[in-house]
Formats: C-alpha cells, sequence, structure tokens
C-alpha cells in the first residue's frame, strides 16, 4: 500500500494523491460477501486464498523440528502450541530454497526463491503471492497486499521485474483503506485522478516507444521494462477505477489501532494477523504477505518476561543459555499467535467451509539457524487451504527438498495452471489436495 | 610456426563467426601444459580445456578464458607442483594472443552498444534532480521508492536499476508532491522573524513536570538559574512570569537528566512547527548542571532540591522531526555558563519541529531502569531556557521553482495559478511554460533530432486533454509536469553508443560528482562545445568538486565502497555490549569520521596510501575516547594527529567500517577478511562452496579463530581461506563496534563477570573470554603479529590500492563494470596517477578524462 517516508504537507491533494496511488501501486476490490453478487465473472470454484509470513530471525530448530515422520509425528516444543490445529496444517522438515545463501537477505527471497541473495549481483524475481495476483489479482478490489511488522523497506513481494512493493507497516491506514467509504465528490475526484493517471501514462508511454525504436537491443530491453511498467499500471488504473463507485465492505470491528513502540513487536504481529483475517474474510484480496522484521527491532517488550537482548542480538545467540531461553519465549509467542490466527480463520464460515479451508496459510523463515546464518532446513508449516494435512513431511536435513515445489502445489491449488515456480523440480511430494 | 602461435591465430580468425574452437587446434599451449589435468576426464576445477570451445559472444565461455587468462598471468596455473614449466616465451604469446581475442570480440559488441547499457536514475540521483531542478533543497523523496538494487557493488548499473509499476506509480506521486510543495512555498510567505519559544511554554516539556505518568529520570524540573522553583514544580506558582518580566523570563529554564528515548523524540519543543519548506536558524540557550543523589532506596534518582554548577560540558545532537524521518542538522556543546549556541542555518520541510538530544546522558528502558552516570555525590543534567528560530530565511532561490513552473503568472492563495482569459492566450502561455520546463528538465536540447518539437507538443496536448476534461489550468499544468518527471526522457540517461556528446558528458559528470543533472553553468558549457576540451572538463571538474553539492558523492560512494549505508543493520548485543548500545552519537560520529576522511583525501589530493593507513583522522570527544585518544573535547569532528603506537587511521580499523563488518554480538576474521580483499585490495572472492558454516560460540571456551583452524585443516578449503581470512585476523583486535580488545567477550560464567549499567539504565554483566590472537601471514608468507603490522606490509606495494580506487570508481562513474578489455585504460589512468603520488583528486581526475568515462 501507498505510503509517505519522506515527510508531506497534508494539504488538499494529499488525500487524493494517496488513493491514487493505492490503487496504482496495490491492488483493490469487491466483498465476496455471501449476499452480494460478484462483480466479475469467477472461476467456477470456490474462491482460493493464501497468506505468506515470513519470520525474518527464524525458530530454534530443536525447538521447532518435530521427530518422527508423517501423520505419527510427535509434536516439539513448538508445535505442541499448534496442536489444536494439528489436523489443520502440515509441517515440513528437510527443506529449503535452492542456492539461497546468504543469510539475513535471504528474507526477501521466501517467496521468490531467487538464488544467492547476499551476492552483488543479486536480481530478485517474481513472488509467489504477485504471481497469484497477476493473474486473479482483478478479482478483487486490492489485487495484492503486502505488510509487515517492523519494517518499511523488506518486503516479501516483488514484481516479475524484481522490484520490491514496499510493504504497509501500519494497519490502520489499510483498514481506512479498506473499509471507510469515500463521499461521493471524493470518489468524483479519486476517479478524476484516475483518469489524469492514465492520461498521463499514455503521454509517457508514447515516448517510450520512441526512445525505444533508435536504440541497440540492450538498451531496448531496458525501456522496454519501463514499458511494460507503464502498461502494467495503466491496467492497474483501470481495474481501480472499476472499484471505485462499488460500495466498500462494511465490517463489525473497530480500526485497529498499531503499538506506536517497535519493543511492542509481538502486539503488532497480532494487529496485522487480525487485519490480514479481515482482508481475507471480506475478499478485499486473495494473496496476503506479511514480513514479520526483527533485524532491527529493539529489546522486545513482552509481560512476563525480562529480555536483556534485543531479537535480533538473541536471535545471534552464541548457544548462551540464557540467550536461547529468551529467545525461546519469543519463539513461543510466535507459535501462540500463529495458532490464534489459524482458529480466527476457522471461525469465519464460507458456504460450507470454513475461511481455513480455502486459505493456505505458508508460515516459516529464511533462517534454518539464525545463530549460524544459515538458510538451510528453513522452518516451515502449511496450514488451511484445502490439503490433506496433520502430517510432517520430512526430507533429507543434509540435502535439503526444493521448498519452491511447496509453492507449486499452492499455486495448482489456487487454480492456477503451472508446474514450475523458480527452482522448483515439481509438485511438493506427499502433500495432496482435498 | 609454432602451435600455440597458430592457435592464437585460429582464434583471432575465428572470432566474428564465433566458431568454437576444436579440441585440436586448443591442443598447442593448452595441450601441452593444461590439459593433463584440465580434460574431460579429471575435469580438475571443473574445467574441460579440450572441451572449451571459444564463443566470446556468450557471456559465460568469455568468463572462462578470461579466467584461463588471469590464472596464467598471475602464476597460479600450473599449480607450483607440476613439474614441467611453461616454456616463458611461449607463455608471453600465448597470453597475448588470448588477449587481443578477447579485448577483440568485447570491442565489437562496444561499438555497436557501449559498454554502459540505458540506465535510469536511482532513488537518490531522482531526489536530487528533482532538489536541484525545483530549487527545493529540502525535498525528501528517497524513501517514497522500493529500494534500489546493488550490481559491482553500485546502485549505479544498469542491472541494479529495474523498473515495475511500483517505480512508475511512485515517479508521478513524488514529482506530483514536489510540484505542490514548491507552489505552497511560493504561497506561503510568512515573513522573517526572530522568535524564541520558551521552554516554560512547551507542553511536551511542562507536563512531565510533576505529573503523576512523569516520574524519576525521564521527568523534568523548573529551575532558575541554580535555584529549584519549588513552588513552580508544585504548581503553587505560575510555570512563567511571562512577557511582563523579561530579564526573569529568560532565565526561566526546564532540566532534565536523560537524553531522548528515540533521537528526536521526548524532549521536543511542540510549539515550533515550520511554517512552509524553507531555510531557518536555530539557537538555544540553556547551560549544564550537576544534581545531588537523593538518599537511601532512592540513591540513584535525582535530587533536585540540591543543584548546583555543572562540572563539564555536555554534548547536543539536534535533530529535526516529522514523525516520520529524524534528520540530524547540527551539534554544540553545553556549558556550566548559561549561554546562546547558534547551530546555523538548517533546511526544514512544512510542520517539521527540531530536537535537541543531551546525547551523553542515558536513554532509559523499562524497567527499573537507574541513571548509569549517577555517581556518589550526584549526575550530570542539562537545562534550557529557550530556543530561538528566525526564519523564513528568503533569497532569489526560494521562488525559483515556482518562476520555472509558472513564470510570472500570479498565485491565488487557494494554490489556483491565474490564467489568461483568452483561449489563444491560453495556449501559448501553456506552450511557452512547458517549452521552458522542458528545457531545464531534460538535460539536452533534443533539437537535432526534432525531438524538441515532439515532446512540447505531446506535453501540451496532454495538457489540453486534461483541461478538457474538466481540470483547471494549474491542475493541467501540474499534470504535464508530472508526466516530464516520471516520463523516460527524465528518467533514463539517454547515452548512444561511442563517444558521448558534450550533453551526455555533463549528465555523466554531475551524476557522478553532484548525484544530480547539471547545472545551468556545465549545460552553457555542453552548448558551446566547450566541455569536451580536456582543460574545460578539468576546470569543472575542480569547480564541482568544490561546490557543497559534492558531498553526495562522498556520502553515495561511501554508502556502497565501504557500506556505511548499512551503519544502522546491526545494534550491539546489550548483554555482551551494553555500553554501546543505544550510543547514537558514537555511530554519528564514527559515520561522520569515514566521511570527512574521504573528503579530506578528495580535497588535498592525499594518496591512495592513506585508504590503508594515517597519521592522523577525525574525532570528537565521544569517538576520540572510543579509540583511546587522549585530548579532543567536545562534539565538534575536527582533524586530530594520532598517537604513535595508535591503531587508527585509514578505513580498515575506522568504526563504522568495524561495524558494519560485525554482527553486534560476534565478529568473524573470514567476514572481515573477505570485506578487506574485496574493498581495500580488489580481489574479488567467489562465494563458498555449500559446506556448513561456522556456528558463533559464546560460551568462551573456544575462539572463532580455533574453530576457523580447524576449516583451514581442511586443504581443500585452505587454499582460499589462507587468501581471505589473514586481514581478519589482525582485525580480531577490534569488537563488534570497533573498540580495541585483547580478550573476548562471553557468557561463561565460571569466570567473574563484569558489571555495570548500560546506556539504557539496566544492568548488565558479561564475562571476559579468552584472548584475541590477531597475529597472521599473508599468502607471499610475510608474517605480521597484528594491524599495525600488517598496515606496515600492506603499504610495501600501493599500487594495488591505488589501482582497486581507479577500478571502484570507474564503476560508480561509468554505470559499468570494469571490463576485460577496458583493462588497458585502467592500466593507463593508474600509471598517469602514480606519476601524481596516486592522489585521490587526481585519481578522479583521471577516471573523468578517460575514455571508459567519455564513451558510452
Amino acid at each position: 500500500m501507498e505510503k509517505m517516508n519522506a515527510p508531506h504537507i497534508a494539504g488538499r491533494h494529499a488525500i487524493d494523491r494517496r488513493r491514487f496511488l493505492r490503487g496504482a501501486g496495490v491492488a483493490l476490490a469487491l466483498p465476496f460477501l455471501d449476499s452480494m453478487a460478484p462483480a466479475f465473472a469467477r472461476p467456477a470454484d470456490k474462491p482460493r486464498r493464501m497468506l505468506g509470513i515470513c519470520n525474518n530471525l527464524g525458530l530454534l530448530g530443536d525447538q521447532f523440528f518435530p521427530s518422527g515422520k508423517g501423520r505419527d509425528y510427535v509434536p516439539s516444543a513448538y508445535l505442541k502450541l499448534l496442536q489444536d490445529h494439528r489436523d489443520d496444517f502440515s509441517v515440513f522438515s528437510g527443506v529449503s530454497h535452492p542456492n539461497v545463501d546468504g543469510g539475513h537477505p535471504a528474507d526477501i527471497c521466501f517467496l521468490t526463491a531467487a538464488p544467492h541473495p547476499g551476492s552483488g549481483s543479486f536480481r530478485n524475481t517474481i513472488s509467489l503471492d504477485q504471481h497469484i495476483a497477476e493473474q486473479i489479482g482483478t478479482l478483487t478490489r486490492f489485487p495484492s497486499l503486502t505488510l509487515s511488522v517492523n519494517t518499511r523497506t523488506r518486503s516479501l513481494s516483488w514484481t516479475g521485474t524484481g522490484v520490491a512493493i514496499p510493504p504497509e507497516d501500519k494497519a490502520a491506514s489499510v483498514f481506512k483503506e479498506m473499509f471507510l467509504q469515500g463521499s461521493a465528490a471524493q470518489i468524483d475526484a479519486q476517479i478524476r485522478k484516475l483518469d489524469t493517471g492514465k492520461s498521463i501514462l499514455d503521454t509517457i508511454s508514447d515516448q517510450a516507444k520512441d526512445l525505444q525504436s533508435s536504440v541497440g537491443p540492450r538498451d531496448r530491453d531496458r525501456l522496454d521494462q519501463y514499458f511494460t511498467s507503464v502498461r502494467d499500471l495503466e491496467h492497474r488504473l483501470q481495474a481501480s477505477k472499476g472499484w471505485e463507485r462499488k460500495p466498500k465492505p462494511v465490517v463489525n470491528v473497530p480500526m485497529p489501532v498499531d503499538p506506536a513502540n517497535p519493543a511492542l513487536y509481538m502486539d503488532r504481529v497480532k494487529v496485522m494477523y487480525d487485519l490480514a483475517r479481515l482482508a481475507l474474510e471480506t475478499d478485499s484480496t486473495r494473496a496476503v504477505t506479511l514480513m514479520l522484521d526483527g533485524v532491527s527491532a529493539p529489546v522486545l517488550e513482552i509481560p512476563g518476561a525480562t529480555m536483556t537482548d534485543s531479537y535480533h542480538n538473541l536471535s545471534h545467540h552464541g548457544k548462551s543459555e540464557s540467550k536461547r531461553a529468551q529467545l525461546k519465549i519469543i519463539d513461543e509467542w510466535h507459535m501462540k499467535l500463529l495458532a490464534g490466527l489459524l482458529t480466527g480463520l476457522k471461525s469465519v464460515r464460507e458456504g460450507d467451509d470454513t475461511l481455513l479451508d480455502r486459505t493456505m496459510v505458508l508460515y516459516g523463515s529464511n533462517f534454518g539457524d539464525a545463530n549460524a546464518h544459515t538458510c538451510m532446513n528453513m522452518p516451515v508449516i502449511l496450514a488451511g487451504g484445502g490439503f490433506r494435512h496433520g502430517q510432517n513431511l520430512a526430507f533429507d536435513v543434509f540435502t535439503n527438498y526444493p521448498l519452491p515445489n511447496l509453492y507449486v502445489s499452492m499455486l495448482q491449488r489456487m487454480g492456477i495452471e503451472t508446474d514450475r515456480f523458480a527452482s522448483s523440480t515439481g509438485t511438493m511430494r506427499g502433500l495432496e489436495m482435498v | 610456426m609454432s602451435r600455440w602461435v597458430l592457435f592464437g591465430c585460429l582464434l583471432f580468425l575465428a572470432l566474428p563467426a564465433a566458431v568454437a574452437a576444436t579440441p585440436e587446434s586448443a591442443s598447442g599451449f593448452t595441450g601441452k601444459y593444461c590439459t593433463g589435468c584440465h580434460n574431460g576426464t579429471a575435469k580438475s576445477g571443473g574445467l574441460d580445456l579440450t572441451a572449451l570451445s571459444f564463443e566470446p559472444a556468450s557471456p559465460a565461455n568469455f568468463a572462462e578464458w578470461v579466467k584461463v587468462h588471469d590464472r596464467l598471468r598471475a602464476g597460479e596455473m600450473p599449480p607450483k607442483a607440476i613439474r614441467k614449466r611453461p616454456d616463458p616465451v611461449e607463455q608471453e604469446a600465448f597470453l597475448k594472443s588470448l588477449n587481443s581475442s578477447l579485448v577483440a570480440a568485447e570491442r565489437k559488441t562496444t561499438a555497436v552498444e557501449g559498454r554502459v547499457t540505458e540506465r535510469r536514475l536511482n532513488a537518490y540521483e531522482y531526489e536530487n534532480a528533482l532538489r536541484d531542478l525545483l530549487h527545493a533543497p529540502w525535498l525528501q523523496l528517497k524513501g517514497q521508492f522500493p529500494e534500489d538494487g546493488e550490481a559491482s557493488r553500485f546502485n549505479k548499473l544498469s542491472a541494479a536499476l529495474d523498473v515495475s509499476h511500483v517505480h512508475v506509480a511512485r515517479y508521478m506521486s513524488a514529482a506530483d508532491y514536489a510540484i505542490r510543495q514548491v507552489m505552497s512555498v511560493r504561497n506561503i510567505q510568512p515573513p522573517t522573524s526572530t522568535t524564541r519559544f520558551y521552554a516554560r511554554e512547551q507542553d511536551t516539556l511542562v507536563n512531565k513536570i510533576n505529573t503523576r505518568n512523569q516520574q524519576g529520570d525521564r521527568a523534568t524540573y523548573p529551575i532558575l538559574g541554580w535555584q529549584p522553583q519549588p513552588d513552580v514544580f508544585a504548581r503553587k506558582a505560575p510555570m512563567t512570569v511571562g512577557a511582563g518580566n523579561p530579564e526573569v523570563r529568560n532565565q526561566e529554564a526546564i532540566a532534565w537528566v536523560s537524553s531522548n528515548y528515540v533521537t528526536g523524540f521526548t524532549y521536543r519543543w511542540d510549539k515550533f512547527k515550520a511554517p512552509v519548506a524553507g531555510r531557518y536558524r536555530i539557537r538555544f540557550s540553556g547551560y549544564t548542571l550537576w544534581v545531588a543523589p537523593m538518599s537511601g532506596a532512592k540513591k540513584h534518582l535525582a535530587d533536585w532540591e540540591h543543584i548546583s554548577r555543572g562540572r563539564n560540558d555536555e554534548p547536543v545532537n539536534v535533530y529535526t522531526r516529522n514523525g516520520v524521518l529524524n534528520r540530524h542538522v547540527g551539534s554544540f556543546d553545553l556549558t556550566p555558563d548559561p549561554g546562546v549556541h547558534d547551530i546555523g542555518e538548517v533546511w526544514l520541510v512544512g510542520g517539521e519541529t527540531v530536537v535537541p538530544d543531551a546525547s551523553r546522558l542515558y536513554r532509559s528502558r523499562p524497567n527499573n531502569y537507574r541513571n548509569p552516570l549517577m555517581q556518589a555525590d550526584g549526575a550530570p543534567a542539562v537545562a534550557f531556557q529557550w530556543m530561538e528560530v528566525e526564519g523564513p530565511l528568503y533569497d532569489a532561490d526560494t521562488t525559483a521553482g515556482y518562476k520555472l513552473l509558472f513564470g510570472d503568472l500570479s498565485l491565488q492563495s487557494n494554490l489556483e495559478v491565474t490564467a489568461p482569459a483568452d483561449p489563444s492566450e491560453l495556449a501559448r502561455t501553456e506552450e511557452r511554460l512547458m517549452r521552458a520546463f522542458l528545457q531545464h528538465a531534460y538535460r539536452r536540447p533534443r533539437a537535432a533530432s526534432g525531438k524538441t518539437e515532439a515532446d512540447v507538443k505531446r506535453f501540451v496536448a496532454l495538457v489540453d486533454e486534461r483541461r478538457r476534461a474538466g481540470l483547471s489550468f494549474t491542475e493541467a499544468m501540474i499534470a504535464g509536469y508530472t508526466a516530464v518527471l516520471a516520463s523516460p526522457g527524465f528518467v533514463y540517461l539517454n547515452e548512444k553508443p561511442g563517444r558521448l556528446d558534450d550533453y551526455a558528458l555533463a549528465t555523466r559528470l554531475s551524476l557522478f560528482l553532484w548525484n544530480s543533472v547539471p547545472d545551468e553553468r556545465l549545460l552553457a558549457r555542453a552548448a558551446r562545445g566547450e566541455l569536451g576540451h580536456p582543460a574545460v572538463l578539468r576546470a569543472e571538474t575542480e569547480r564541482m568538486l568544490a561546490d557543497p553539492k559534492s558531498r553526495r558523492f562522498v556520502d553515495a560512494f561511501l554508502d556502497y565502497w565501504i557500506d556505511l549505508r548499512k551503519m544502522e543493520d546491526s545494534t550491539p548485543s546489550s548483554s555482551l555490549y551494553n555500553d554501546y548500545y543505544l550510543d547514537d552519537a558514537l555511530n554519528e560520529a564514527a559515520l561522520a569520521e569515514s566521511q570527512l576522511y574521504f573528503a579530506d583525501m578528495l580535497k588535498r589530493d592525499l594518496p591512495a596510501r592513506d585508504v590503508v593507513d594515517s597519521n592522523s583522522t577525525f574525532l570528537n570527544e565521544r569517538l576520540a575516547v572510543h579509540y583511546g585518544v587522549p585530548g579532543v573535547k567536545g562534539v565538534a569532528m575536527r582533524r586530530v594527529d594520532l598517537p604513535a603506537e595508535s591503531p587508527r587511521g585509514g578505513f580498515m580499523t575506522q568504526a563504522s567500517v568495524l561495524k558494519v563488518t560485525a554482527n553486534g554480538t560476534t565478529t568473524s576474521p573470514v567476514l572481515r577478511g573477505k570485506w578487506i580483499m574485496e574493498r581495500i585490495l580488489g580481489f574479488e572472492i567467489p562465494p563458498p562452496p555449500a559446506v556448513p558454516a561456522v556456528e558463533p560460540d559464546i560460551r568462551g571456551a573456544v575462539t572463532i579463530r580455533q574453530q576457523l583452524d580447524k576449516h583451514r585443516a581442511d586443504p581443500s578449503c585452505a587454499t582460499c581461506h589462507s587468501r581471505i581470512d589473514p586481514a581478519g585476523f589482525a582485525l580480531e583486535s577490534f569488537d563488534v563496534m570497533g573498540g580495541w580488545r585483547d580478550r573476548y567477550r562471553g557468557v561463561d560464567e565460571s569466570v567473574p563477570a563484569e558489571k555495570g549499567l548500560g546506556k539504557n539504565g539496566q544492568p548488565f554483566a558479561f564475562h571476559y573470554a579468552l584472548p584475541v590472537d590477531s597475529a597472521g601471514v599473508l599468502p607471499d608468507g610475510r608474517q605480521f603479529s597484528g594491524i599495525r603490522k600488517l598496515k606496515q606490509l600492506l603499504l610495501a606495494d600501493e599500487r594495488p590500492i591505488a589501482a582497486n580506487l581507479v577500478r571502484q570508481l570507474t564503476v560508480y562513474a561509468t554505470g559499468a563494470p570494469v571490463r576485460f578489455s577496458d583493462r588497458a585504460e585502467v592500466d593507463r589512468m593508474l600509471l598517469a596517477a602514480n606519476a601524481d603520488h596516486y592522489g585521490l583528486r587526481g585519481i578522479v581526475q583521471q577516471v573523468v578524462q578517460s575514455d571508459l568515462f567519455r564513451s558510452k
């Protein structure tokens, strides 16, 4: 979603501009409530959705990974906290993104699987959610939603040209955008703004075409990327305009309050989980990503716990028992909040299903071991979305199984015809659709 | 003709068609000396020379042959253990022929497309371009764009600068925002005034006096001189005597013992908000204090009933605050004698305020914090009476941005420009304004190709169309200008293959030295066709380096060359390094040291060897204490001669570099060693194979070095690590913030704890672990006992250090990597720079004059 990192004067144009951008940079759409007729032709199947969450400091591996394989696995300390949902998720062991290394920088590859994020010549590729948004994004008011906690730069959502979609870290402003209905005059102004945007894009794509004609092949490729981006934005404006006069969904909850203090990291996570559920519940979008960035978080304030170090530094525990103990408290909070999210999604009915049945919740981390800064053996959970769960899909911890295969399975579950994603070699072995 | 010459000729002849060299033709030199190992069966190092064709059009194949060339040239191949040595004459001839084949192949594509691929402006360049074009130096736009990528280390290359719909949307919003800001500056022109904002009238400061939720060290206290004012504290007397008694009013102060929770936050002057973007002069009046402790269980708290004259100066750093971004804009030393401290002129965005931060004082963190500066007889404190703001300060530039957009047309208070009523006059005005704007915005007249008229037409058509759609003249013009500033003609460089013309040269030069678009003077010289003359180019380079805008070059180059942009990426562990945790003043001084040091090298044309060592550097008191350099007082950074035995001087031992190469908890000789090899000496280290990483262990029983020694015992690891690690070993003497250490810190509870209170007011304890071993052996066998000796060894040969600078600057300035065929030109620059003692300014001039810089 649009946000201003730089100062700006809230003049009479500010809101218009922000709204305009939101339409442009994000995605927009109609609530899919039972009572409402669909605005666009929808696939015959029920709506499918995804929520991808990356906790970029990882989880203590010896506390997370269960023992035993398949359906008879014995839950680990952390997975015990998810046992209410045992049949609604699968856990994966011995999986990672091939050639995705480099430690911290790998968080932005969690949903892209682009190789070697730490290298000087790294280029990211399209993320799972954007791949989905490109296919079905026009079905909802927002093609996708890119959220974050404690960062305004680290993003899970990447365009096909390898550009980050800046994440929105304020739940309140997303909420406003999704649910607050503008006045008729505001809507008119917004539509005028979209039209002006369209005229501007026409003009500059014209010039881009001109320039392309007189240059060599490499330069032309680069200008073509610009040209395509302009076209892409035009389509998005067009789609936004279509939603502009349609009423926004009415929700019965107060506007979220974003905790101002970054030390209240866990509260912020909770607020974002609630927002993501609301977005999916109202069918405002079908692809949500959420980066939980602990890297620059201060010493966390967690009720009942005393933290001596910042979250990031605890993750470099150096095998210190006291640091590991504190980290475990944080990790357990992550698990409890995740359990709460799943409970929330289950409590919403949609047709014959629960919302969780139609929402693939992918939770995991780029780090297999944050202390060693390694990205092998990533902790990964997939909950809901219409798969046969309740198992530990365990693979070789020395020669990992490619995680992008899971993304192919997820894309297929979305109803998108594909047999590849990034470095995939097939679909996820052992994971079956319901 | 011997077979190797034939092979060389074959390669050369084979070039145009990129025909695969057959194993038979390669069997000359390589067959004699290489294919014993590099064959289809053994494939040593993954290379089979019997099957390697010569297809220079394929980047991978080209790179493979470059590797063959380089390993042979460096004498690394054949391995020393192989008894059959190549005949030197034979080898030289083979290398020469391979070299010319490779160069010819690369030049062929260069001739068609240039070295450099079309690129857009990066986010910083775009921000500066709008600042300079619109005469709006206060604009903050960079944060609105997705972070730019990195290629060949910099954000200046095509490969790093992809575009998506997000960019196009942000260009439009950033341009629209900037244009409206410029209009509002013209619209709101409050008269310049000098206003005192008394501390006693600031809600934020007053609300911390004796209120329920403001107790202890975060609270504030009313004092008059060195007298507490208990009646005011108890709210029995008014907060201020008011305007009726200016003498007392000017002395009424509010005092406290903490620094801000985060910079730009806690103790702020909320009654001042810049009415409009512009230049302001800021002064503070205040003094330092000494506050006695309370007694008994409360002895950690200040007793404001007993205050006395301050015992020392306190550094105060000043930040802007606007709710999103806090910028450091000045600093001063608050003295025990009440006095006025002028921080000079600052640029503020409309609505911004200014916040002083007494940065040596502690930043308390919950719960039960204790003031680490509290001694048996008291603690330091600061008191402020008022902040004075003079502004907005006007000059010709203030409304120059508006003039560029709307000329002499008047602006109404509703931000609508008064347009001519007559339709044909209106049309003429539109065209006139758009033509003038395009002339400035596009960095060249596109007359030669008839493009100027096409562009004027294009954008005027947009304005017309929008007006017909119902927009006002003003809104339609804004749409037109926004389109220009988002158009490829503005956003892309549009360089043409071959020698750059004067306009393209002007743009390249200004992006290099100013990170922005050319100014009027540079464009004028381009228009007169003078810029291409070496003497003019040299003079313009000198002029631009002397301009304050060259600061952008220093900052942007260092952000990438030595990773200074990563200063905030790690925080010192608050259990092991609580003495650094939250110490923003230390971070800022460390960053400033590197920037000032490089700027000084540039200004005084200091030799490349100063990258590695120097007997002076830039310090303020905080950084000098960190380095153990005596006699530096005050917050101002200044050049300081280092004591003879100091390990400081040069980039490697600057706190900034040592911080960005550590993770806040531990250091790694591998990471630091790699960093020095790549950044300082210019060797690229290939990524490691997939082997288990060494896991940091702070329990104290084993050092990282001991763990690595185990790793290096494996000969396949040792080959690379014997090159990477040595420099890193020397830097083991420095902790995660660059402080000197003889022993590691760990968590081994069997050793007595070192206890203290951190800057966050929380107790901490760490345990000294094993001693540091900073000795090592360079790949060539030379031994060193620590960092000072290592520096001496590195300085024995200044050439690689200078060569690295030339290459890094060439990549940065031209926006393309130094390719195989560029090497000769780099060598030539280096030779010329050597004649000039490898001075940095001279090197910059060499780069600017080089064929690489002057051609696409």
